[in-house]
């Protein structure tokens, strides 16, 4: 077990750093830096400038477009080659400096501590919203499978799956907040709870395709987990069907769930960018649009990471989760 | 009736005309085909035949563990109590408790993913409302009752750490957890090594009578009826076709299939290298039966009005029952043999060496 946890860990290191490294380099050759922190000033021909052959046209007298372009040119490493300014940018992001936004010169770290915890919560929310419906949906679909209710609810997921995200948003906040008003139409308030509370159309709109999915293949797995010898020998012990379905025969039946829990934090990143601006939540996904657009890659390259370690994190959390699931694992 | 029961007690189980048809897309299959029986309490019935007889449904039946499309019908009475009626009025604490099951395959017949001591401790609490405590003490108890070394060590282990012949240990244990007056035992050696497999049988038929326990062992193997079962019913394509006391059977048996049955097990005092006698053929297709003798194609005995209608049990339940127009060890059957011998074919079409079988 010691072992495969160090494992994992190398694992994780080595992801993250490849993350970083494509990242960097994508945001380094893919235009260029200086432009995005200088704007035009980085084409001027400031050699020439100093030579006297090109004329300064500099509009501030006190301190000239070519002073702004070395001081830009030495903050941000602009002047060594892209694997060294990898190097220093991954020390700096050691000691938790994660540069300056080239917008409005906040540090990353802070646009980050400020966006972050609502983005986190929301994912938290929609995946507890996701399995709390899937689990109870899925085994029931399998007790009953072929029945009434199973059928019913095929249809009822393939609808859920094929509604996009932005619409099923709409429909929600319209219903629940604007028509029934029981929720909060906006994303304010002064409590904690109350943010909570306003949090809860958006994890709805975010976690009910997941549970769709979830509850597909956990049907299936549990369909096919309930042909298993042990599940008979749970009936020829008497237990009840309900006690059989959530202590027998659950827990082997988790596994694809698990893995597709794990991949689809991923897709879910993507979707609450879509949710926070349905729903005005100031998190990291209308952060990060707002960054790419402006080409602002201290804070686009800090979000990245982010999403890639959450992502790394989580399915190395749910790599964990296996061996709790199956004991078998353990010993592999 | 007070009289009645004073000299004849009431069976625990009894079985009446039971039938069970699975409807598929080829057809319907009629795995069981009016099976009757008793079982009395105390004793020991051997359910004998070849994979596909409809032995091991006619135990799901009595357990309850048909798939829901199946069709059943007939009567299976426990201690007076219609078996089918509670299962379907979802009675508490009645299987597992009076009666309960043991499976083919204790490889896949424990939960993969819990302790075994859990798994037997749940019946406990579940059933009898121990503590977790208490009840996996009892457990390690019950372990300890199956023959499994260090059983303060096995509770905690997952079925994956014990081998097959420990794991069948504890599915016993897990079954015998509750008392239960009746086991049903399908084929519980089948899947382990031979060398384990007399090691289990004896221990379930120790604790079967240290208990009083009644019990239904359902084997292919007539070697393992012997001397362990008071009755044997022997099975083919879904019908009783001879059911006796363990001694008429082995020594008096009318039906030719087991007969055949016999002959092919292979016996101690037989000479080095003997042949044994395979019962030519297959066993039939369950769908759309013919309306004849299931066992006539592959039967020396056969003659033509073997091919006209299924022939009937003979007897009363709890008596020598053969379904057979020419039973073994009659002058009829001698005569039918005897003309099929000459003819070097039976009516059904099978060829015959010239030699007695089994001479060879």
């Amino acid at each position: 077990m010691a072992r495969y946890l160090v494992k994992r860990l190398v694992l994780l290191v080595a992801v993250l750093f490849a993350v970083t490294f494509l990242g960097f380099s994508a945001m380094n050759f893919l235009g260029d830096p200086l432009f995005n922190v200088v704007g035009v000033m980085a084409e001027l021909d400031c050699e020439g400038i100093e030579a006297g052959t090109v004329e300064d046209t500099s509009m501030d007298r006190a301190r000239s477009d070519c002073e702004t372009v070395a001081e830009a040119r030495a903050e941000y490493h602009l002047d060594r080659s892209v694997p060294v300014r990898y190097v220093l940018w991954v020390s700096d992001l050691a000691t938790g400096d994660l540069g300056t936004s080239f917008q409005n010169d906040q540090p990353v770290s802070q646009i980050v501590r400020e966006k972050l915890p609502e983005t986190l919560i929301l994912l938290v929310m929609a995946q507890i919203v996701s399995l709390g419906v899937a689990i109870p949906w899925g085994v029931i679909a399998a007790y009953r499978a072929n029945r009434a209710f199973d059928r019913g609810s095929t249809v009822a997921s393939f609808g859920l799956l094929s509604v996009p995200n932005f619409a099923l948003g709409v429909v929600l906040l319209y219903l629940f907040a604007l028509r029934w008003q029981i929720f909060p139409s906006a994303y304010e308030s002064e409590t904690t709870l109350g943010l909570l509370f306003s949090m809860i159309l958006p994890a709805v709109t975010l976690g009910l395709p997941l549970a769709a999915s979830y509850q597909r293949l956990l049907r299936t797995d549990l369909i096919t987990t309930l042909q298993e010898d042990f599940v008979h020998m749970a009936r020829a012990k008497g237990l009840p069907a309900m006690r059989i379905m959530f202590r027998h025969a659950l827990r082997p039946s988790m596994f694809s769930v698990v893995t597709v829990f794990g991949v689809s934090t991923g897709a879910l990143i993507g979707g609450s960018l879509v949710v926070e601006q349905i729903f005005g939540i100031p998190g990291i996904g209308r952060e990060i649009v707002t960054a790419v657009i402006r080409d602002d890659f201290p804070v686009v390259l800090a979000i990245v990471m982010l999403v890639a370690c959450t992502f790394v994190v989580i399915n190395f959390l749910v790599d964990l989760f296996y061996s709790w699931l199956d004991p078998r694992v353990r010993t592999r | 009736m007070a009289v009645e029961s004073v000299s004849a007690p009431a069976p625990l189980l009894s079985v009446r005309d039971l039938h069970v048809r699975f409807p598929t897309e080829r057809g319907t299959v009629n795995a069981v085909n009016g099976v009757s029986f008793d079982l009395y309490e105390g004793r020991t019935l051997a359910i004998v035949g070849e994979s596909g007889s409809g032995k091991s449904v006619t135990a799901k039946t009595l357990m309850n563990l048909l798939p829901r499309t199946a069709h059943v019908s007939g009567e299976v009475t426990y201690d007076g109590q219609d078996v089918r009626a509670l299962a379907a009025a979802g009675t508490k604490h009645f299987f597992g408790v009076q009666m309960t099951m043991v499976f083919q395959d204790p490889m896949t017949s424990l939960n993969p993913v819990k302790k075994v001591g859990e798994q037997i401790a749940e019946t406990l609490r579940y059933h009898l409302g121990r503590s977790r405590s208490d009840a996996l003490e009892e457990a390690e108890h019950l372990l300890d009752q199956v023959g499994i070394p260090e059983p303060s060590r096995r509770v905690s282990q997952y079925p994956h750490e014990l081998s097959g012949g420990l794991r069948q240990r504890v599915v016993i244990a897990m079954a015998l957890a509750c008392q239960p007056r009746l086991l049903i035992a399908d084929e519980p050696t089948t899947a382990v090594d031979v060398t384990v497999q007399k090691h289990l049988l004896d221990l379930l038929d120790r604790l079967r009578r240290d208990r009083g326990m009644s019990m239904i062992l359902i084997t292919h193997d007539l070697g393992v009826a012997h001397g362990r079962a008071d009755d044997v019913a022997v099975m083919y394509a879904g019908r009783l076709v001879e059911t006796a006391d363990a001694r008429t059977l082995f020594f008096d048996m009318r039906h030719p299939y087991t007969e055949a049955l016999l002959r092919s097990i292979p016996r101690i005092e037989d000479p080095v290298h003997h042949r044994l006698d395979p019962i030519p053929g297959r066993p039939p297709e369950l769908v759309d039966p013919p309306d004849a003798c299931a066992f006539a194609p592959r039967c020396i005995y056969a003659r033509a009005d073997c091919l006209d209608g299924v022939p009937e049990l003979s007897g009363l339940v709890g008596l020598h029952r053969f379904a057979c127009l020419h039973p073994t060890g009659t002058e009829r059957g001698e005569a039918a043999l005897a003309t099929n011998r000459t003819a070097g074919v039976t009516a059904a079409g099978l060829s015959l060496p010239q030699e007695a079988p089994g001479s060879g």
